[in-house]
């Protein structure tokens, strides 16, 4: 059985390369998907925590997590297609129209 | 009292998301799906209002995850109000479809969860179900400045649902439980590491979610680019929905220990206040000075959740009805002024006095109440605010509060100087809508009801903030 400090480990790194990338990618797409990294680190987290404590309700929460990153997919790139289909390039730093 | 019963106003919003999404295969017209969520939101209205005037004790559902409670029910009566002046102010714009009454009923359905949330499954499952709608909603009008703020708005939403997620699944190894009662049970010190980290992390995602200073960036271009009445759904009711998790997950699960989360809360709160008035001075597009003002607004609200005792927590409660009241005839003025356009500026605002007086003095009386001066609402509530960062003797407190509120009043008078400047004479005057003049009506009623008699709404919200109960 591997340890529980091992998973939440692997937990975390993944969830700094999430931030990282959100943080210093430039594509919208690509920094959806370390959003979406940060998600998975904490859903796996979750499922090594319920697992630890012998208790259920971190595993409805890694399902629920699950489901609402599909509707968030649906939706998020919904709009980065509208948004590509009226500029033909995506960069975050050029998509900024409003500036004061 | 069973669930079902407890959670009428939630049913009702339910029902009435699936009768209007019915109605919309009957008829394209998109007038038959808004009369049908203004029924809806006024019955759960009414629910709410119902179930308040007779629960006292708070009821438990589902293992402690749904907690109906008068908190629970007065945060329904706020978001519901934001959610009816969407619809009312959305009334005319032609570039939306049918779906925009859905999509305002489920946004303002998932505020109305933030208000009962007892877990952090509801907890995460209500800030979800209020910010996918918002993030249609921003990119609904088909503008690029719409497209744009929808863009931010989603990276950062799910960037901050992230670190919050993390923050919950720390907290959930670190206690083993997933209900706020089970936190308030066991923290008594910062005893771990992971409980440490667990509560840095989901703060940061829910004041990200508040729009506290330094996780403020992404307000103002949203509120920017998204049309006018979606906004002020995001500046009234995401805030309500924002700002009543807060204070249930801080103040109720982690009250036993507000030593260590208090203080820096405090320092945010003093930061937010600043900063926020400060950035909203120079600004000239009115959607963005309003952006800039709620940064300034929720560091007001910080202060009920840094004083962590009942007065603070009262004070937030009373504080969010004249702002909201506040925000809903200021953009309803802005629609008005904006017509067709998506922006408008000061500039815009300037001869509106001579045009259309009755306009421009709706306008000043909620400009007022933003700004604090005695008589309208905003000036009670600050009080109350005062008042409670005094008891908790924190004078900081105190002090950054006057200091903002004295920043915040040279942002809101230039607007109120440009309704009497002579260079719009050549504009056009702004014509009059029965939605914006309804909400308009309603906004500057109730806040200068507010500001000359608060004691029934003082009395409500003094019963509202017992969910310290349950321990």
């Amino acid at each position: 059985m591997i340890p529980i400090n091992w998973v939440v480990g692997l937990a975390a790194i993944l969830f700094a390369i999430g931030a990282i990338g959100v943080m210093t990618r430039r594509n919208p797409l690509i920094m959806f998907m370390s959003a979406e990294m940060m998600w998975n680190a904490a859903a796996l987290a979750f499922i090594a925590f319920a697992r630890h404590w012998h208790d259920m309700s971190g595993q409805v929460m890694a399902f629920l997590i699950v489901g609402t990153a599909a509707a968030e997919v649906g939706i998020g790139l919904a709009i980065i297609v509208t948004v590509y289909h009226r500029r033909h390039r995506l960069d975050v730093d050029e998509i900024s129209g409003m500036k004061n | 009292m069973s669930l079902f019963h407890a959670m009428l106003p939630e049913y009702i919003v339910v029902g009435f998301i699936l009768i209007s999404l019915l109605g919309n295969m009957l008829s394209r017209q998109r007038h038959v799906a808004s009369w049908l969520s203004l029924i809806g939101m006024l019955s759960a209205f009414g629910a709410s209002w119902n179930l308040w005037s007779y629960s006292l004790k708070p009821h438990m559902f589902v293992g402690g995850g749904v907690v109906v409670d008068n908190y629970s029910l007065f945060v329904n009566l706020l978001v519901l109000l934001a959610g009816l002046g969407t619809i009312l102010l959305g009334w005319r714009e032609k570039r939306w479809g049918t779906e925009f009454p859905v999509l305002v009923m489920l946004a303002v359905l998932g505020m109305m969860i933030l208000g009962l949330a007892g877990n952090t499954i509801t907890l995460f499952l209500g800030i979800e179900i209020l910010s996918l709608p918002l993030y249609i909603l921003a990119a609904s009008t088909h503008t690029a400045l719409g497209g744009e703020a929808a863009l931010k708005y989603l990276l950062l939403g799910a960037f901050s649902s992230g670190i919050l997620l993390f923050g919950l699944a720390l907290l959930y190894g670190a206690m083993g439980s997933l209900t706020f009662v089970t936190f308030a049970k066991t923290v008594a010190a910062p005893t771990s590491p992971l409980l440490w980290a667990g509560v840095v992390l989901s703060l940061v995602g829910i004041l990200f979610k508040l729009g506290v200073v330094p996780f403020h960036m992404w307000v103002p271009d949203v509120y920017e680019g998204s049309p006018t009445a979606v906004t002020q759904l995001m500046a009234f009711g995401t805030k309500v929905g924002a700002a009543a998790i807060l204070l249930r997950f801080m103040d109720f699960g982690f009250y036993a220990s507000p030593g260590w989360w208090g203080p820096a809360l405090g320092y945010l709160a003093v930061l937010t206040m600043i900063v926020g008035n400060l950035l909203a001075l120079p600004q000239k597009d009115l959607k963005r000075l309003f952006a800039y003002s709620g940064i300034g607004h929720a560091g007001f609200l910080l202060i009920g959740v840094a004083t962590h005792n009942l007065d603070g927590a009262r004070a937030l409660l009373f504080y969010l009805l004249p702002y909201g009241l506040a925000v809903l005839g200021a953009f309803a003025v802005l629609s008005l002024v904006a017509g067709d356009r998506d922006q408008v500026s000061v500039a815009d605002l300037s001869g509106l006095a001579k045009k259309r007086p009755v306009m421009a003095a709706f306008f000043i009386v909620v400009m007022l109440s933003f700004a604090g001066i005695p008589l309208t609402g905003g000036f009670v509530g600050k009080f109350f605010l005062l008042q409670a960062a005094l008891f908790a003797n924190q004078p900081g407190l105190a002090i950054g509060l006057v200091l903002g509120t004295v920043l915040g009043l040279g942002a809101y008078l230039r607007p109120v100087q440009a309704l009497f400047s002579a260079d719009g004479d050549d504009q056009v005057a702004p014509n009059w809508t029965v939605g914006s003049a309804v909400v308009l009506v309603v906004a500057v009623i109730g806040t200068i009801g507010l500001g000359v008699y608060p004691t029934p709404i003082v009395h409500m919200v003094n019963q509202s903030a017992n969910f310290f109960w349950l321990h």
